[in-house]
Order: structure tokens, then sequence, then C-alpha cells
């Protein structure tokens, strides 16, 4: 490898608002080389691609391609330099044919018409080498999730791309359909072609990959061979942070009573969950983004309800087929998406407050009397310490934090006595992350309980009593109580499941 | 195995399914043949009996083409019952019953057709209005401009040139003729030219179209264009075919909603981007046999209404029915 890399990335620096998503980034990739890149949500691993593929400009730093410089403005500029990015969302047409798909945008003509003959000989022949054998004019609607993904590679192909960036392909993928993946991305390694491969999950890594990169906070810790580089040392890099000790102390009493147990449930996304939540706990679920965790707190909801499966609620059994029906039992959901899920943005702090307490009130109960009074919402908000110029202002005008605690604010007016947080603290800044975990802590030490669900793997460790982790729908494994970051993230790669056993026993 | 021999060899093997278009077509046929039976007007079965239910055709007919185009791109156009008005006012103003100044009316009708198509496509491809709104304010714009301009007679077409509108070639009536050609036309430009192509790509996935490299305001603003120039060739049949525009003539025909309601009968889908001109000519020939039947069954109009409402939702839910289970 003498010779100039397909593709050379340096000094890449890309910042958001309030985020440095990429400092001083450096990575390069060789003709027939599979590079992979490792790093935890938000380590700026999407952000790098995004630059690659033309969608973000970086504000530092240069690009080249087999030592030419380069800069993107506009995808199809990127495209044009013989860079194709698989998305993890796939960009293809479901009532067209496959061979419509394949040439969207670059479709060949003869005087003035499509040239169908051409298309489907040519669609034919990259499937061939992609080893299916699909109909050219079936419709992509009808294909599987990996056949579609063959056609998206096609396209690339077609292309004849230098650079084929693969943005965790495997993700919506079952066990079959990922080994002939691999097998295809060793394909077009040997046909020399540059693959920056994007994903989480260990084994492929290490079954594929050349060499690995391991970015972290928008930094790159190390670039590795593949030989010398373990699991084990990925992970440590991929986690290597701080635990931060400002996290309410666990309770005195180890909790007993159960509050709220899910036996064998099941749907499209869930499979086999037994879960048990006990009055007094902070359950923490982790996992990856694919890995089922925010359908279970759909599922516990009622938003997505379970299948198949028992749910048991004080010990009496419960069906939660609806947000309502989940409401009226006493449960409240604090939703990742505060501004899309939880709140009204246009409607003032109170009416935040008030929204399911108005929900299940009676179709004509009088407006601000009783449970429903002004002066009522107002102290529990004021007790929140939700800081507004005036509850009567557009919740939408408050800092994240204090939105947050309006939500708190509705299921304690509620009287809820289980909560399901979706990211607590996402998007808010530190002092107001402390108010919120102090908040859960004595919202359980009241006699309730709580589900967390985060991606943040410190503020999960730092604020809950267990972790149960997910891993592609299943419960991976559970820990106790200040486990290691690098034992949560071995379960939600899905490596040690041998472990397993142990764990829940 | 050669790769030539592959997709004929697949493509044998595929059950035969009607189209949703065909199906359409054979129930209206169905419809207008049973009740002209049933009420004994064998006669509207002759010829001229068909070639009048095709007339009835063809002023729907043309503004569906165009509609077709913007909705399977992903846009709608409501701006069309106001243009044909401006175009068969504007017809007849201009020619004011010369033969010499037949041609000139034509071509400036088109040409105001062509600048009303730019400012929508504009506004919706480049401007990223909400198609809806953009044209809804377009079409209000052009009403009012001639509702202050013309509210008398404006004079009457040419002769010659309403002749047209009556006269046939082999019995059938040239706007008939005109409407076939146009039709398949529009549909060998939507399955056969890469444009055609694109417009299905920008419909189905704008951003996946972009990113594929295809410009797609350009493309908005392409079928934008076309509807618009349909609903001009539409305004201009009107115009001879009343023998002077009025103000309201697209109003009163409801062009617009009814140009949507036949492209959605016909299975293109509103969100874009699948669907066609076939299913189109399909909707308008259901319309069209509804109401001759309507017509010689002697329902009371506002029936016939009630009728022609309950027959739109019962289309498109059958397809949204079908739908569903194959993409299930």
């Amino acid at each position: 490898m003498t010779d100039a890399p397909a593709l050379q990335m340096r000094g890449i620096v890309k910042a958001f608002p309030g985020v440095v998503a990429l400092d001083h980034v450096d990575f390069d990739c060789f003709a027939g080389e599979v590079h992979a890149i490792c790093g935890e949500n938000g380590a700026g691993k999407s952000t790098l691609m995004k630059i690659l593929g033309g969608s973000y400009r970086p504000d530092a730093g240069e690009i080249r391609i087999r030592d030419r410089p380069m800069r993107f403005t506009h995808p199809v500029e990127a495209r044009a330099a013989g860079i194709s990015v698989i998305h993890q969302e796939l960009s293809l047409l479901p009532h067209r044919s496959v061979a419509e798909n394949i040439f969207m945008g670059r479709e060949p003509s003869r005087r003035g018409f499509l040239d169908r003959q051409q298309m489907r000989q040519r669609t034919a022949a990259l499937l061939a080498q992609l080893g299916t054998s699909t109909d050219p004019d079936q419709r992509v609607g009808t294909l599987s999730i990996a056949s579609q993904q063959r056609v998206e590679i096609a396209k690339a192909l077609l292309f004849e791309a230098q650079v084929v960036v693969m943005d965790e392909p495997t993700a919506a993928l079952g066990e079959r359909d990922t080994q002939f993946l691999l097998q295809l991305v060793r394909n077009l390694r040997k046909d020399g072609v540059a693959i920056v491969y994007i994903s989480h999950r260990m084994p492929e890594v290490m079954a594929i990959a050349d060499r690995v990169t391991v970015l972290k906070d928008g930094r790159k810790i190390w670039t590795r061979p593949q030989a010398s580089a373990e699991v084990s040392a990925i992970v440590t890099a991929m986690v290597g942070r701080d635990l931060k000790d400002f996290y309410p102390k666990p309770p005195l009493v180890e909790p007993k009573e159960s509050l709220f147990s899910i036996e064998n449930g099941e749907n499209a996304q869930l499979h086999g969950i037994d879960l048990h939540l006990r009055v007094g706990e902070i359950l923490g679920v982790a996992g990856l983004e694919d890995s089922g965790k925010t359908a279970l707190a759909q599922a516990i909801i009622g938003d997505v309800p379970l299948k198949v499966g028992s749910m048991t609620l004080r010990g009496k059994p419960e069906t939660i087929l609806s947000p309502r029906r989940a409401v009226a039992h006493g449960m409240g959901y604090v939703p990742a998406d505060r501004k899309g899920e939880g709140l009204l943005l246009r409607q003032s702090v109170r009416d935040n407050a008030l929204l399911s307490l108005r929900a299940m009130a009676a179709c004509f109960s009088r407006p601000n009397r009783g449970a429903l009074a002004y002066s009522k919402i107002d102290d529990e908000l004021c007790s929140m310490d939700v800081r507004a110029a005036d509850f009567g202002q557009p919740v939408g005008a408050l800092s994240g934090g204090n939105q947050q605690k309006t939500i708190i604010c509705r299921w304690l007016a509620q009287a809820s006595d289980m909560l399901v947080f979706v990211e607590p603290t996402r998007g808010i800044d530190i002092a107001a992350k402390a108010a919120i975990y102090e908040t859960m802590r004595r919202f359980v030490d009241a006699g309730r309980a709580i589900i967390v669900i985060s991606s943040d793997l410190p503020e999960l460790i730092g604020i809950s009593d267990r972790i149960v982790v997910m891993h592609r729908g299943r419960i991976a494994g559970e820990l106790p109580r200040g486990s290691s970051e690098e034992a949560v993230v071995a379960l939600s790669l899905g490596l040690g499941m041998r472990e397993r056993q142990d764990a829940v026993v | 195995m050669s790769i030539e021999a592959r997709p004929q060899a697949v493509r044998f093997g595929r059950p035969f399914r009607f189209s949703f278009a065909f199906v359409l077509f054979l129930i209206s046929v169905a419809i207008y043949v049973c009740t002209a039976v049933v009420t004994g007007e064998v006669n509207q079965l002759s010829l001229a009996g068909l070639s009048g239910l095709f007339q009835r055709m063809v002023a729907l007919g043309l503004v569906g083409l165009g509609q077709t185009f913007v909705i399977l791109v992903g846009s709608i156009d409501l701006s069309v019952a106001a243009l044909i008005s401006v175009v068969a006012v504007l017809a007849s103003f201009i020619m004011h019953g010369e033969p010499a100044m037949i041609a000139p009316a034509i071509v400036a009708c088109l040409l105001v057709c062509l600048v009303a198509g730019c400012v929508n496509g504009m506004l919706v491809g480049f401007g990223r209005i909400n198609p809806l709104i953009a044209t809804l304010g377009t079409g209000l714009v052009m009403q009012g401009v001639l509702s202050t301009a013309f509210s008398f007679m404006p004079g009457s077409v040419a002769p010659r040139f309403e002749a047209f509108a009556y006269s046939s070639l082999f019995g059938i009536p040239y706007p008939v003729c005109l409407l076939v050609i146009l039709a398949i036309g529009a549909s060998r430009v939507l399955s056969s030219t890469p444009f055609g192509a694109r417009i299905y790509s920008v419909g189905g996935n704008p951003e996946g179209a972009r990113m594929a490299g295809i410009r797609t305001e350009r493309v908005v603003l392409g079928a934008h264009l076309i509807a618009s120039l349909f609903a001009g060739v539409a305004g201009l049949f009107l115009a001879a075919r009343l023998q002077s525009g009025t103000p309201w003539v697209g109003r009163d025909g409801i062009y617009d909603l009814e140009s949507i309601a036949v492209t959605v009968i016909g299975g293109t889908i509103l969100a874009g981007g699948n669907g066609g001109v076939a299913g189109t000519m399909a909707g308008v020939l259901l319309f069209a046999s509804l109401d001759a039947s309507f017509n010689m069954l002697g329902v009371d109009a506002f029936v016939k209404q009630v009728l022609r409402g309950a027959i739109v939702i019962a289309a498109v839910a059958v397809h949204a029915v079908g739908n569903k289970e194959h993409v299930a």
C-alpha cells in the first residue's frame, strides 16, 4: 500500500450549536480495504459520514480522493467523486421496479426514450455480480429488507464507486442476511473498492475489518490494524470516561415489593421480555439504537402494545393497549422527543402540566376547579422549581430542563406511581440534570418506581439501581448497581451472552 | 446462463393481473351499457351516442392529464379552474370572431399558461411553499384579475374555431381525437422517458431523488408547466365548445377538485410516485358514464351530486384497502 489512500480526511472539524461533533478527526481508507469505525451513539460517526457524503460541509479540514483535494457542496458532487453512501434508511422507491430504482436519476435513453432493455440487462448483470437473481422488473416494495439493501448496493456498483460507505448496514438484517452482506463486502473489497464500515456490532467488525478506528465524543481515539485491536480494547476506548458523582444516593433498604412486571412479552420488535420492577427502585434499560429499548418503553405505556405476554401491576394482571389505559393505571411517560411527543409547545406551562389531568377528567368537569385548579398546579410547579416568568407563558419558551420538569409535574399531579423515562436529560444542561436526578430519586423513595431508558451510559449507571441490557429485541442480561460501562457495552454489543445466565440467576 | 435470457425467463412466470385502470374501465363500460339497456335508450350505444359520451370526457380528461403529472411529482394544482377561465375568456377576447386571430389567440393563451405554470412551479419547487396554498393563491389571483377585468362578455370565438369542437373525423369528434392523442403522449412521457422516470422518483422519495442527483425543483417545475398547458388546452376547448368564454367557466365546472378526484380514483396516490395516465383516463370515463347514466335514469341533479361524492370515496377506499394488502 505505497500509493495514496483512496480516501483521506484530514483535520475535519464540525461544530453544531452547542456541541463540537468532530474535533480534528483524521481518517483514511485504502483501495481494497475495509476500515471500520466504532463509537458510541453521538461519538460523531454519522457526522463524519455525512461530511464524506456531501450532506454537511466541514468547518475545517480537507478531503482527498486519490490524493486530489475535494470540496463537496452537494451530495451529487460526492457521488461524482466516486463516493457512495449507503444510509441506514434506504432511499428506494417502493412502487418502482428494481431496474428503475438502480437507474434513478441516471436513466439511459435512446432518442429521448428510456432504454429499458439496457436498464434490465445491466441491472441483471449487477445483481448477478452481487450473487442474487432478483427480477429487475420486480417492485422494490415487495422485496425483503435484505434484498432492498442489495439494490442499494447495486446502485453504488453502477456508479463504479471507489469508496463505499456503509452506515450500520446490518441494523435491520437477520443473522443469515448479515452473513450474506459480509460476504458481499468481501467481494467488493476484492474488486478494489475502499469500504468504510460503520457498525457497533463487534463480531461483524472483527470478522470483516482490516483496520479499526474508534471515535469518542467527536475525537479520534486511535486507529489500529484489526489484528492488534482486541474487542476489549475497542470497548474501553469507546467508553473511557469518568463517572461524575452528582447522582443521588441509592435507597437504604433493598426494594422488595413488586410493582410492575412483564412476562414473556412479545411484539414485532420485542421477544421474550421478562421484566420486574419493584417499589422504590429505578430500573435502567440500556441497549443500542436498534436494540428494542425504545420499543420496550412504547410497549409499557401502550403506544405500541405487546402482542403476547402478560403484564402485572401491583399483583393484578392488566393489559395495557393504549396510552390512555396506561395513564389510568398510574403510569406516566416522559418521552425522549420532548418537543414532539411530550409538550404542546405553544400552550402555557400550566396547560402542559394539566394535560393528563384534563385528559382523564370527565367531559363536563368544570375547569379551574378541584384538581384542575390553577392554584394547585402552580403549587406543584413551584415545588418542582420550574423557572418561568409566569406559568401562563408558552412552554416552548422554557429551557429544556424546565420543560422536562413541567412534564414530570404533569405526572406528579396525576398521582402516577410509575414513570417511564426515555433519555431523561437529553439536551439538558448539567445543573438541571442533577435536579432531575434528584427528583427521580425522591419520586421512587415515596414508594413508587421508575423505568429509565437512556443511551447515556454514565447517567444510566449513575442513577439506576439495576440495569437490564437489551440486544436485538431481547433482554441480554441484567447488571447490579455500580456495574462498569464496559460490562453494559459488552452486553449491548451482543458479547458475553453466556454470562447472561449467571447474571439472571 | 446468459444475462439476456434472464429477464424474459423470469417475466414469463409472473401471474397475470388486471391493472386497476383496466378494472375501472370495465366497470365504467358496464355501468353505461347496463343503464342504456335497462332504460331502453339503446341509441346511446350507437356511434353518435358514444361520441356524445366521449365529448363529455374531453375537458375533464385534459385537466386530469395535467393534474396526474403534478400529483405524481408529489404536488397538486388547485389553480387549474381559474386558469381555464382565463384562457377561455382570453381566447374569445383576442379572436373576437375573426378567423385570422385564431393562431395568435392560441399562442397567447398557451403563453399565459406557461407563465402560470412557471409561477406555480417556482413557488412549489424553488420556494418550497405547500402546493395546496401556493396554487390556491395563484388561482385566487387569476380569478380575481379576471373578474375585475372582464365583468362583461368579452366577445366570441371565431366560427372556424368553434367548428373544431363540433366536427369530427370518421365519426370521431376532433376533441376526442385530441384527448386520445394527448393521453397517449402523456402516457409515453411518463412511462418511457427519463423525465417521466424522474417525476416518479421525485414524487416517491424527494430526498432520495435529490441524493441520486436529480434536480428535484426542476422536475416539479416541469410537472407544473405541463399541468398548466393541459388546463390551457381544456380552456381553449371549452371556449370553442361554448362559443365564448365566461369568467366562471372553470369554477362552475369544478375542474380543480374533479380533476384531482379522477386522478386519485385512477389509482394515483396523492403522496406522489405511484399511478399513471391510464388510471386517470379510466376515472374520467367513470365520471362521464355515471353522468350519462344518471341522465338516462333521470336522477335529480342534487342526488346526482351526492352519488358522485359517494362513488369518489368508495373508489378511493377500494384502492386503499387493495394497497394495504399489497404492502403488508
